[in-house]
């Protein structure tokens, strides 16, 4: 090989690599969308996984409600609307004229199809721990009405739908898919290992979308999926760190609908002293703290997030007030509680940006008023384990690092789980707090939101079972073609209809 | 040679044999694979239910000797994540990965001989200490940092290249690069290493007294002597290089073998840990079957003994 000949080699190479990028960019009505991870499948039995659900829920696949972003109550979707017959009866009426991808017909029969095909158990499916233990049987009345039955009283039924996909009565009963066939906008193309490509539905039963194409490709680098934005590779990535959110024009944060906290073990000494978990929150310096977390991030009194019901926003914050933690921690050594116990704070690697730094600081500052504080950091298998009961044996006091996501409208998805003594968080077991939280669980409107208010601002104020750090902030970088804006629901979905191309 | 070949590939047989028995019972030690595959507020009964469902409820012998009944029928089991056979899985992932490691390996190899060959011919000179400046900056520079930075040069400021993905020709070039950095950078010094004693050694100092040429002294005399110890160590890169595909394969979302084996791990999905292990295993050893044949072929002393 000649050098004459290496160098033309090189030169249009160069001149090819140059003209690809611009031939592989999407633009006009299609786009592309940068996700942070790779779908393991498209079940939509699986959706309420963050990678699922950003492509298929409210795309591929519709519920029966949705939950409303600003205020967290269910709108109809493919219900048009529902009445409480009883205490352990709905009925839902169903949109008329709703067609499958496959032609078939979206019917009660097909509704009640999807439900019980998502509560049989012959596969995993993620979507239904949202229901708990709730048992569900499904008639169908007419073509257009479904009754829905449950063991015990489910005020929240219509909420809870919204994490149950109508897939076609064409799918099969007893495994998961990957080839999903619903009734959204859009409908499944291709699913390959490095994409998953959406087109428009002819016969949607709504308004015709403006994007006509949606490809899915996923990078784990938050700088690199930016990057794609920036150079017009793709035109919309959620979830950047704030590190890349540099570009006001492109970037915009939302509350992502996730408390971040640390959950006290109230079962073990000194944290079953409520001065020793009083003190606890005290003694740090949240402003101080805020800095790891971004100037958007919204200090948090309790694990519900604002617009869902049941957050209470007459509870103030914890403070920063060391002098008074000091003062508490030494009422509570004078009655003989043993405040010099080493206390083990679990973290979990990687849980939120900044999360290791975030213990290391505040463990300094709990040491700074008198407490003995040991961290440990844990892969989230093992941290598990200190989440869930069983907890372990021996585990000694404990404080665990945790992050709570709630989006689905209602503190019932939180107060329960955390601070009921049947709860699979729950360290804290009181009968009076239980029975409140059980007679709460069964109210509806206005008296439902008014208990639940009233037992947050009483885990806060009176028994301190935990500390609430903050509300976090997700960063979504968005083309400058697209006009569209995050909401506490991205994290869950991304709907394409929803996204216009500006003019 | 053959009876040697048919001796080596016994040994591997075994050896692939006893490293999935191993993966299948390091996997099981990690512990229960339903609390990463279900929510994290997923009920006690949903967890049990999961358990059954996969066979996970059973005593460890038991899932053992399942697994072995299921591997004679060349049943690999299904991914827990994907819906799917993990064999499939694994074997889709496996050419993306082995595509990218045989070109960086390939040009590492070349540009290595040619720039250590050159740097050893005049030991000291400017060229030889550049050399060994690129090389061992190349050998030493974190893959991950190297990625971020060409994709912040080449593709976002000088928007010649795609940031990541695959599909055309310009997406190969920067993963292919950032690929072959370590093992241009380690093979530049060996090569150099034993080309300068090979130039010093009697045959070459014959070859010159008769009167060879510089260019053929360097590239037939003394390089094909020097490629013995090169090849063992370009052998041991190249199978170092499924490790090294992560980082690339993160950074530049390619869909390789080497990200799907760290992910299956993170998520506990056994099956397709133990497919990825045994597909680059069976290649880890197809290549040293390869390297010894190549030794053969390069030095007739080797040849002549196993024969």
């Amino acid at each position: 090989m000649t050098r004459r000949t290496v160098l033309s080699v090189a030169c249009a190479m160069l001149m090819a690599s140059a003209a690809l990028p611009a031939a592989a960019q999407t633009g006009g009505d299609a786009i592309t969308v940068v996700l942070p991870e790779q779908p393991g499948n498209l079940e939509p039995c699986g959706s309420i996984m963050t990678n699922v659900g950003q492509i298929l829920n409210q795309n591929v696949t519709e519920p029966l409600t949705v939950i409303d972003p600003e205020n967290g109550t269910p709108r109809p979707k493919l219900a048009t609307s529902w009445e409480r017959v009883d205490d352990t009866t709905w009925r839902f009426r169903l949109r008329d004229g709703v067609k499958f991808h496959d032609g078939a017909d979206f019917d009660a029969e097909a509704a009640a199809f999807s439900i019980r095909r998502m509560t049989s158990g012959a596969f995993t499916c993620n979507n239904i721990a949202k229901f708990g233990s709730a048992k569900l049987t499904v008639t169908p009345v007419d073509k257009s009405t479904l009754e829905i039955r449950t063991e015990t009283a489910e005020p929240i039924l219509p909420a809870l739908l919204s994490v149950a996909m109508m897939v076609s009565p064409k799918t099969p009963a007893d495994r998961a898919v990957n080839d999903p066939v619903g009734t959204g906008p859009y409908e499944l193309e291709t699913f390959t290992p490095q994409t998953v490509v959406l087109e428009p539905f002819d016969g949607y039963w709504g308004e015709t979308p403006d994007i006509a194409k949606a490809t899915y490709v996923w990078r784990a680098e938050s700088s690199l999926r930016a990057a794609m934005v920036q150079t017009g590779e793709a035109q919309l990535t959620p979830a950047i760190a704030i590190q890349d959110a540099t570009d006001p024009e492109t970037d915009f944060s939302y509350l992502n609908s996730e408390t971040t906290a640390i959950r006290i073990d109230t079962g073990k000494a000194p944290l079953d002293d409520v001065r020793v978990r009083k003190a606890l929150n005290l003694a740090i310096d949240w402003q101080g703290m805020a800095e790891l977390f971004g100037d958007d991030v919204l200090r948090a009194s309790q694990m519900v997030v604002p617009g869902i019901n049941g957050h209470n926003a007459s509870v103030e914050p914890w403070t920063y007030d060391p002098d008074r933690a000091a003062k508490l921690l030494e009422e509570a050594r004078a009655d003989g509680v043993p405040v010099g116990t080493e206390i083990k704070l679990i973290g979990r690697n990687g849980i939120y940006p900044n999360g290791n730094e975030a213990l290391e600081a505040m463990m300094t500052m709990w040491e700074a008023v008198g407490f003995n504080i040991d961290l440990t950091m844990l892969d989230v298998a093992d941290w598990t384990r200190y989440l869930q009961k069983p907890f372990p044996q021996e585990r000694g006091p404990t404080l665990l690092q945790i992050m709570h996501d709630n989006n689905k409208g209602d503190a019932a998805f939180t107060i329960p789980i955390f601070y009921h003594s049947s709860g699979q968080y729950a360290t804290f077991e009181d009968p009076k707090l239980d029975a409140r939280i059980d007679e709460a669980l069964d109210l509806t409107d206005e008296a439902r939101t008014k208990a639940f208010q009233e037992i947050l601002a009483e885990v806060h104020d009176g028994i301190a079972v935990d500390i609430p750090m903050f509300h976090m902030i997700g960063y979504t970088r968005v083309g400058p073609g697209l006009d569209w804006r995050p909401n506490l629901t991205t994290n869950s979905e991304i709907p394409l209809a929803e996204i216009r191309l500006k003019k | 040679m053959f009876g040697y070949l048919g001796k080596r590939a016994l040994h591997s047989v075994v050896s692939v044999l006893g490293l999935l028995v191993l993966v299948f019972f390091l996997t099981r030690l990690t512990g229960d694979p339903s609390y990463l595959f279900l929510p994290l507020d997923a009920t006690p009964q949903a967890r049990e239910a999961f358990s059954r469902l996969h066979g996970f409820d059973q005593p460890l012998y038991v899932q053992f000797f399942a697994y072995l009944g299921d591997l004679l029928h060349l049943d690999f089991g299904e991914s827990l994540r994907q819906n799917r056979s993990a064999m499939e899985v694994a074997l889709e992932a496996f050419p993306q990965t082995l595509k990218l490691a045989v070109l960086a390996m390939t040009f590492a190899f070349a540009l290595a001989l040619v720039v250590g060959s050159l740097a050893a011919a005049r030991p000291g000179s400017p060229f030889d200490r550049f050399a060994s400046l690129v090389s061992l900056a190349g050998a030493s520079a974190p893959d991950f940092w190297v990625a971020i930075v060409g994709i912040l040069v080449f593709a976002v400021s000088l928007d010649l290249l795609p940031t990541s993905g695959t599909g055309s020709a310009a997406h190969w070039i920067m993963p292919v690069a950032v690929l072959m950095l370590r093992p241009f950078g380690l093979l530049v010094q060996v090569v150099r290493g034993t080309m300068i004693g090979a130039l010093s050694s009697p045959y070459v100092k014959t070859a010159r007294a008769k009167g060879v040429g510089r260019r053929k002294i360097i590239f037939s005399h003394a390089l094909r002597n020097s490629l013995l110890p090169v090849v063992t160590v370009a052998g041991d890169l190249a199978t170092s290089l499924v490790n090294g595909a992560v980082v690339v394969e993160t950074v530049f979302g390619w869909p390789g073998i080497g990200k799907l084996m760290i992910d299956a791990i993170i998520q506990r999905d056994f099956a397709v840990v133990q497919s990825t292990v045994l597909v680059t295993a069976t290649a880890i050893f197809l290549l040293n079957i390869a390297i010894d044949i190549l030794y053969a072929v390069l030095d007739p002393r080797i040849r002549y003994q196993t024969s």
